[in-house]
């Protein structure tokens, strides 16, 4: 059981399905965004910015373990300033622009996930497919 | 991971984004009403949203909701008009409050609204269709 489960405790195959987390995380906060863009006082949701940083150490340490427990957190941007006069600091092209793009991650995202899975495959049965 | 969780927010707006071409579409249908059901000119409706905690969606995430639908009180424009059924002693007619040009803007803000929400769900549609087809 062990040996098995060791195949999908690599570092790298982790910090993929953590970064999958992520990544729809900062969907639903894009969603949010859009959904009131219309709101008055409404304050545009992101990732927050400690957790960015603190994934991006705990990847780079290589620890399975660290990749794992990460849990990821949104925020209130309050930087961004509102350039409407009701305090909503929602742009929805730049929303929008970063659901693309963010979409387009998570496609590479799973693109990883099935190579690794295929490449685990592939040393099992010994030919491709 | 829950990818379609997020369609809840995106259900939220596009049933207000509705609602707001639905008020727009009765304003405008009602731009020439002299005498609505109190008697009165028609009064231009005004939506009023305001945003919802998703609780479980997790933390700042927010769907929205209309809050209320007000009646623009300011007062509409006079129209000198005799022979018209409802014009006034001195031959004005109040017409309805209601301006064509803002209802235009504001049905056109409300469906390009619609329609960045609408997107939201065809990404994570998309999302989820690539979270489906991992390992194939």
């Amino acid at each position: 059981m062990e040996l098995v489960a060791s195949l999908f405790a690599t570092d790298n195959y982790t910090a993929v399905k953590k970064m999958m987390d992520v990544s729809a995380m900062r969907h639903a906060a894009i969603a949010s965004n859009i959904a009131n863009v219309s709101t008055p006082g409404y304050k545009r949701v992101d990732l927050s910015k400690s957790f960015e940083d603190e994934l991006k150490a705990r990847i780079s340490s290589r620890d399975a373990d660290a990749i794992t427990s990460a849990v990821p957190r949104t925020e209130l941007d309050t930087m961004t300033p509102a350039t409407r006069a009701d305090g909503n600091n929602v742009q929805i092209d730049r929303e929008l622009l970063e659901m693309s793009t963010n979409t387009m991650n998570f496609d590479a995202l799973t693109n990883f996930a099935s190579g690794s899975l295929k490449q685990l495959k592939m040393a099992i049965t010994g030919h491709q497919q | 991971m829950n990818v379609l969780a997020a369609t809840a927010i995106t259900a939220s707006a596009l049933e207000a984004e509705k609602m707001r071409v639905d008020i727009t579409s009765q304003n405008i249908a009602n731009a020439h009403t002299t005498k609505g059901i109190d008697g009165k000119p028609y009064q231009r409706r005004v939506v009023a949203f305001e945003s919802v905690l998703n609780q479980e969606m997790g933390q700042n995430m927010q769907g929205v909701r209309i809050s209320e639908i007000k009646r623009d009180e300011s007062p509409g424009e006079l129209l000198y008009n005799p022979e018209h059924p409802h014009a006034d002693k001195d031959g004005n007619v109040h017409m309805p409050n209601v301006n064509i040009a803002y209802e235009m803007v504001d049905m056109v803000t409300a469906s390009r609204s619609y329609e960045a929400n609408l997107a939201v769900v065809r990404n994570a549609r998309q999302m989820a269709n690539q979270a489906l087809s991992i390992g194939r």
